[in-house]
C-alpha cells in the first residue's frame, strides 16, 4: 500500500494562507498564556500534595466541601487516575499555627482511644512534629504501631530498647487525612503519594527548564548550521520555536477544557517539550535533505518548484514517521496513567504541529528568504 | 557468506551481551516470587497462632532475611538486576540542603548584632541569586568597612584568605552531612539506599520501600553524636563472649524459639574451626554442624585465632543475626550494664570469598568525652614516615579532660564512635597534654580524610534543611509498572501491525528487529546500573515509535529506487546509503536534547533522558547494521522482498 504517491501539490503557493493560520493560532495561544496563564504543577510551584486511593468511587465535590473550611488556604481537589483516586493540593508547606493545636488534639484523642486513661507528656514540639513521652517502652512501641496503622507518621526518638518517646509528624497531609477520615466513614482510603516541595526549588526549576529548552534550540541551530546552510538552519529553528510556542499556547487554551485531562506543567512535561524539540526537527531534516539532493540534480530549477517537488516526494515518509510515533503516544495517553497524561498530550500535539511546521513553516521561510535576498540559495 | 561474517559476529555478540546483562533481572524476579510464596504460606501459618500483628511482621522480616542470606546468589543477582525507581517500587525521596547561614553563624567568633543582621540580609539575597552566601556576606561587610577577620579567623588574615577558608568549610559541611547520613542510613537497614550530592549544597537521599517517613527524616536531620569510648581489654571481652556463646547455645537448643530453626539455615565456612582453638570443648571431634550448635555465637563472630585481640570479625550476612541475638533478654543478662557491643562503620572485604566483614568491639557505654570539644581535624601525611595521619585539636576544657583520659589509659584503646558506629580505635601511646593529638594507622589518605570528616562532625554539625520530600506508596508503584508495561506492549503491537500492513515483508523484518532494539535498550540500562522509572518506561515506548522511523526512511527510499528500474540488490544498496544522512541528522538532534535533558533533570526525568539516548543508539545500530545485514543477505540470494 502507498499513500501520496505521485503527489503534485503546489504547497509553496499556499504558504501565505498557512502563515496566517500559524500566526492566528500562535497569537491566540499567547493571548491565552498572558490572560489565562499557565498552570504549574507542584514541581514548579511548591506546596504540599497528597494522593489518596479510596476503596469505592468518591464524589469529588463532597471532598472539596469537606476541605473548604479546614484553614489550609486554597485547597485544590481533583481526581487522580480513575474514579477512586483523589489528589489534594495546597500551596502551604507547613501546617498553619492556628490549625496546629487542633491536629495535636486529634493525635491525643487517638492515643487515648487506643489506651484509655493513659498518662503522657508532650516533651517537644516543632513546626512539623510533636514528641510524646510515655511511661513505658512497651506502651510506646504499641502506640507507634497503632498510630501508624491509623495513618499517622510516627517514629521512635532513639533506637535504644528502652526508648519511651514517640515522634508524630504534624503535617498538611496528616490533617487532610484526619479530616477526611472523620467525614467519610463508609469508604476507607490508602495514601498513594505524598509530596512536599519547597518554593525555592520550584523557582530554580522554572529557570533551569527555560534554559534547557533554549539551550537545546541553540545546539540544534549550531548542528544544522554545520550540516546545511545557515538559512536552512535558521528556518528550521524558527519552525521549532513555532512548534514549542504553539504547543505552550494550546496548553493554556485547553487547560480545564477536556475532562480527565489535567494540563499542568510539571517535570515530565518539560521533558516532553525537550523531546519535542529534538524530534520535531526530524521531519524538517528529511525535507531539507531532499531539497539539497534535488538542488544537486536540478541545478537550474526554480527554487519554489524545487521545494514543492521535494515536499511532494517526501510527504509519505514525513507523514508515516510522525504517524508511527503518534501511535505509541496515543497508547501512552490512554494507558500511561495519570502521571504520564500531560506528558503524552504534549508530545501528541507537538508531533502534529511539528509535522505541519516542517512543511509549511521551515521550507516556506527558506523560500521567502531567498526572494528577499534575491540571491540564489546554494548548499 | 564471508562478507557478512564480521557483522554477524558483532550482532550476535551484542544480543548475547544484552541477554547476559538482563539475566540477573530475570533470576531476581523468580527469586522474589519464590520468597514471596514462602512468606505467604508462613503468614497463613502464623495467623493461626496467637502472635500479634506486629510480632508476625517482625518474624516475617527475619525469615525473609534468612532466606535471602541462605543463598548468596540471591543477593548477587539482586545487585545486578535492572533497578526500579522510587516511582515504580515505592519509597521516600528527600532533598536536603546544608544551611550555610547557620554554619557561618556557628563559625563566627563573637557574633554581634551587626553581624547577625548582615548575615540575615546576605541569606535572603543569596536565596534569590546564584551568588554564594559567603561572597554576599563578605561584600556586605566590606561595604560597611568591616574586615572579615573581625568575625572569622585571626586578625592577621586577609579577607580573601578567610573567604576561601569559609567556602572550604561550607563545602566540607556537605561532605560531612553525606557521611553522617550514609552512616545512619546504613544502620537503619534500608536496602539499596541512594545518597547523592547535587550541586554545591544539596544531598538527595532515596530510600526505597521506606514507609515510616518521620523516623527516616529524624535519622537524616538529627545532629550527629561523636563520642570517645574506651575499648574493653581482650581478656574481659573474651569472657563475656564466651558467656554469651554458652547461654545462646542453651537458648537455641530449646527448640521453642523460631530463631533456633533459622540459624542453622545459614551455611557457614570451615573457618569456624580456627576460633575454637582456645575454647574449652574438645573441638577436634566436633563436626562443623556440632560446632555450630554448641558455639552459635563464635560461629558468627570470628576471633583472631592467636587471641591477640578480642575484636570479632562479623560477616555482613551475620551482622543482623548477632544484633538480634544480643537483644534477646536472656543474652542481655550476660552482658554487664556498663558495656555494649558496637560495629565498625566501614567493612572490608576478605580475600577468601569476597564477603564483606565488619569488626565488632566491646566498649564502655559511658563516653569518656564527646565530640563537642574538638576544634579542628586535618588529614595529612606524616612528614617523617609519609604515612597518612589525622591531627586533631581540642579546646582548652577538652584538652584537660583528654590529658586525664589518655594518661589513665596508656596502651589501651579508645574508639572514635559516630552515631554508634566505630570509625577508628587507636591505641593510646602516651598522655596527651595541650589538646593536640595525632591519630595513625590509616591505610591511605582517603581513610584519613574520612576520619577527619567524622571528627569534625562532632565539632561542626552540618545543619540541613529538608527542601523537598516525596513519598510514593507501593500500590501506586505497582499500578505504574503495569500501566507502563501495558503501554509498551500495546504500543509495540500497534506499530508492528501498521508496519506489516503497510510495508509487508520489509515491515515484518522491521518489526522483528524492533524486538532486538528493545532488548538492547533494556540490556544497556541494566549494564549501566541505571534505574528504570515511569518516564523511563515512557522513553522506551517512545523509542518503539521512533525506532521504525529509520526503517520508514529506508523503505521509502528503496521504493523510489525500485521505481527507477534498479535491481533489488542495487535498490537495497542505495536505499540504505541515501537514507543514511537523514537518519543520522534527525537522530543526533534528538540525542542532543537527550543530553541536555539529562543535565537538567533529576530522578525520573533523568531516567527518561537516559532511555531516550540509549534508545537512539540502539535504533541506529538496529537499522543500519541488523536490518542492513538481513536485506543484503536476502537481496544477494535473489529473494523478492516486498515493500508494500
Amino acid at each position: 500500500m502507498r499513500i501520496f504517491s505521485n503527489l503534485n501539490v503546489n504547497w509553496m503557493g499556499k504558504r501565505k494562507t498557512f502563515y496566517i493560520i500559524s500566526l492566528a493560532i500562535f497569537i491566540l495561544g499567547m493571548l491565552s498564556v498572558i490572560f489565562r496563564g499557565l498552570v504549574f504543577g507542584i514541581d514548579f510551584k511548591g506546596g504540599s500534595e497528597i494522593v489518596l486511593q479510596f476503596e469505592k468511587p468518591v464524589e469529588i465535590g463532597a471532598i472539596r466541601n469537606y476541605l473548604a473550611n479546614v484553614e489550609l488556604g486554597a485547597v485544590e481537589v481533583r481526581t487522580f487516575g480513575g474514579e477512586t483516586g483523589v489528589l489534594v493540593r495546597t500551596e502551604l508547606q507547613e501546617i498553619p499555627k492556628t490549625v496546629y493545636p487542633k491536629v495535636v488534639e486529634r493525635i491525643k484523642e487517638n492515643i487515648l482511644s487506643i489506651i484509655p486513661g493513659l498518662e503522657f507528656q508532650i516533651i517537644d514540639s516543632t513546626i512539623n512534629s510533636v514528641t510524646f513521652n510515655f511511661p513505658s517502652s512497651d506502651t510506646t512501641n504499641i502506640l507507634i504501631n497503632e498510630l501508624f496503622a491509623r495513618g499517622f507518621q510516627t517514629g521512635r526518638v532513639s533506637a535504644e530498647l528502652d526508648n519511651t518517646q514517640m515522634l508524630v509528624r504534624v503535617g498538611i497531609a496528616d490533617w487532610i487525612k484526619e479530616v477526611l477520615r472523620e467525614k467519610i466513614l463508609n469508604n476507607t482510603f490508602e495514601v498513594l503519594k505524598e509530596d512536599r516541595v519547597g518554593p525555592k526549588i520550584g523557582d530554580e526549576l522554572k529557570r533551569d527548564a527555560i534554559v534547557a529548552v533554549l539551550l537545546s534550540l541553540v545546539v540544534i541551530l549550531i548542528y544544522l548550521g554545520f550540516r546545511f546552510k545557515f538559512v536552512f538552519a535558521s528556518g528550521a529553528v524558527v519552525a521549532l520555536f513555532h512548534d514549542v510556542l504553539i504547543t505552550v499556547g494550546l496548553y493554556s487554551i485547553l487547560y480545564g477544557v477536556i475532562p480527565g485531562l489535567n494540563l499542568e506543567i510539571d517535570l515530565p512535561v518539560v521533558a516532553a517539550f525537550l523531546t519535542l524539540v529534538g524530534y520535531s526537527i526530524n521531519d524538517t531534516v528529511i525535507v531539507f535533505d531532499r531539497i539539497r539532493e534535488n538542488m544537486k540534480i536540478h541545478k537550474t530549477m526554480d527554487l519554489e518548484i524545487l521545494i514543492n517537488k521535494s515536499i511532494n516526494q517526501t510527504m509519505s515518509r514525513t507523514v508515516i514517521t510522525g504517524f508511527t510515533t503518534l501511535l505509541v503516544v496515543i497508547v501512552l495517553l490512554f494507558l500511561g496513567g495519570d502521571v504520564l497524561r500531560a506528558f503524552s498530550f504534549t508530545l501528541f500535539f507537538g508531533i502534529i504541529v511539528g509535522t505541519y511546521s516542517s512543511i509549511f513553516v521551515a521550507s516556506a521561510l527558506v523560500l521567502d528568504y531567498s526572494f528577499k535576498s534575491k540571491k540564489k540559495i546554494q548548499f | 557468506m564471508k562478507e557478512y561474517r564480521f557483522r554477524l559476529i558483532i550482532i550476535i555478540a551484542a544480543v548475547a551481551m544484552s541477554i547476559y546483562l538482563l539475566y540477573p533481572t530475570y533470576v531476581d524476579y523468580q527469586n522474589n516470587k519464590k520468597i514471596e510464596s514462602v512468606l505467604q504460606s508462613k503468614r497463613e501459618e502464623f495467623k493461626q497462632s496467637k502472635l500479634s500483628k506486629s510480632e508476625i511482621e517482625e518474624l516475617l522480616v527475619i525469615i525473609e532475611d534468612s532466606l535471602k542470606q541462605a543463598d548468596p546468589s540471591i543477593i548477587e543477582n539482586r545487585l545486578k538486576r535492572l533497578k526500579l525507581g522510587l516511582d515504580l517500587q515505592g519509597g521516600m525521596r528527600v532533598v536536603l540542603e546544608v544551611n550555610t547561614a547557620k554554619l557561618l553563624e556557628k563559625l563566627a567568633n563573637n557574633p554581634d548584632k551587626v553581624f547577625n543582621t548582615v548575615l540575615e540580609e546576605s541569606f535572603r539575597e543569596s536565596e534569590s541569586t546564584d551568588e554564594s552566601i559567603v561572597d554576599v556576606l563578605a561584600r556586605k561587610l566590606q561595604e560597611r568597612g568591616i574586615r572579615l577577620s573581625r568575625y572569622f579567623g585571626n586578625i592577621r588574615q586577609e579577607d580573601s584568605e578567610i573567604i576561601s577558608k569559609l567556602k572550604n568549610d561550607a563545602d566540607d559541611a556537605v561532605s560531612r552531612a553525606i557521611e553522617i547520613i550514609r552512616n545512619r542510613v546504613d544502620q537503619y537497614g534500608v536496602s539499596e539506599p541512594s545518597i547523592q550530592r547535587q550541586g554545591a549544597r544539596r544531598v538527595i537521599v532515596e530510600l526505597p520501600g521506606v514507609a515510616k517517613e518521620e523516623e527516616a527524616k529524624q535519622l537524616l536531620q538529627g545532629t550527629a553524636l561523636l563520642e570517645f569510648r574506651l575499648v574493653k581489654e581482650p581478656e574481659f571481652t573474651y569472657q563475656i563472649m564466651d558467656r554469651i556463646d554458652k547461654k545462646l547455645a542453651a537458648v537455641l537448643s530449646g527448640n521453642d524459639s523460631l530463631l533456633a530453626n533459622l540459624n542453622t539455615e545459614n551455611p557457614d565456612t570451615a573457618k569456624t574451626k580456627d576460633n575454637s582453638a582456645d575454647s574449652d570443648t574438645t573441638n577436634k571431634q566436633l563436626t562443623e554442624e556440632e560446632f555450630r550448635k554448641q558455639h552459635p555465637f563464635f560461629t558468627a563472630a570470628l576471633l583472631d585465632p592467636q587471641g591477640r585481640s578480642a575484636d570479632a570479625f562479623v560477616r555482613e550476612d551475620d551482622r543482623n543475626k548477632i544484633i538480634r541475638w544480643l537483644s534477646l533478654p536472656e543474652i542481655q543478662k550476660e552482658i554487664p550494664d556498663n558495656v555494649e557491643f558496637v560495629f565498625s562503620a566501614k567493612s572490608f572485604t576478605t580475600t577468601e570469598d569476597g564477603k564483606k566483614v565488619y569488626m565488632m568491639y566491646l566498649v564502655n557505654k559511658q563516653p569518656e568525652l564527646t565530640g563537642g570539644v574538638i576544634t579542628d581535624a586535618v588529614a595529612t601525611l606524616d612528614p617523617n614516615t609519609s604515612s597518612p595521619i589525622v591531627n586533631m585539636e581540642m579546646n582548652s576544657e577538652g584538652a584537660v579532660e583528654w590529658a586525664r583520659i589518655t594518661g589513665a589509659n596508656i596502651n589501651k584503646r579508645i574508639a572514635i564512635i559516630l552515631d554508634g558506629k566505630v570509625f577508628s580505635a587507636p591505641v593510646v601511646r602516651n598522655k596527651i597534654t595541650g589538646g593536640r593529638s595525632q591519630i595513625e594507622g590509616m591505610e591511605n589518605l582517603d581513610e584519613a580524610k574520612l576520619l577527619e570528616i567524622v571528627l569534625k562532625a562532632g565539632a561542626l554539625p552540618a545543619p540541613v534543611d529538608i527542601i523537598e520530600e516525596r513519598i510514593v506508596g507501593p500500590s501506586l508503584g505497582q499500578d505504574s509498572v503495569s500501566s507502563g508495561l501495558n503501554s509498551a506492549l500495546l504500543g509495540y503491537l500497534a506499530v508492528a501491525l501498521f508496519m506489516i500492513f503497510y510495508y509487508r515483508k520489509s515491515g515484518t523484518i522491521a518489526s522483528l528487529v524492533l524486538v532486538i532494539t528493545i532488548l538492547f535498550v533494556l540490556g544497556v540500562l541494566a549494564g549501566f546500573k541505571a534505574t528504570l522509572t515511569l518516564p523511563g518506561i515512557a522513553g522506551i515506548v517512545l523509542t518503539i515509535g521512533m525506532a521504525v522511523d529509520a526503517n520508514v526512511l529506508i523503505f521509502e527510499r528503496m521504493r523510489e529506487e525500485i521505481a527507477t528500474g534498479k535491481t533489488m540488490k542495487a535498490s537495497v544498496e542505495s536505499g540504505f546509503n541515501k537514507a543514511m544522512s537523514a537518519i543520522i541528522d534527525s537522530n543526533i538532534t534528538t540525542f542532543f536534547t537527550g543530553i541536555i535533558l539529562y543535565q537538567f533533570g533529576t530522578g525520573p526525568v533523568q531516567g527518561f533522558a537516559l532511555t531516550l539516548m540509549i534508545g537512539i543508539a540502539s535504533t541506529l545500530f538496529s537499522a543500519l547494521v541488523i536490518s542492513r545485514l538481513i536485506f543484503d543477505y536476502l537481496a544477494s540470494k535473489g529473494a523478492k522482498i516486498s515493500i508494500g
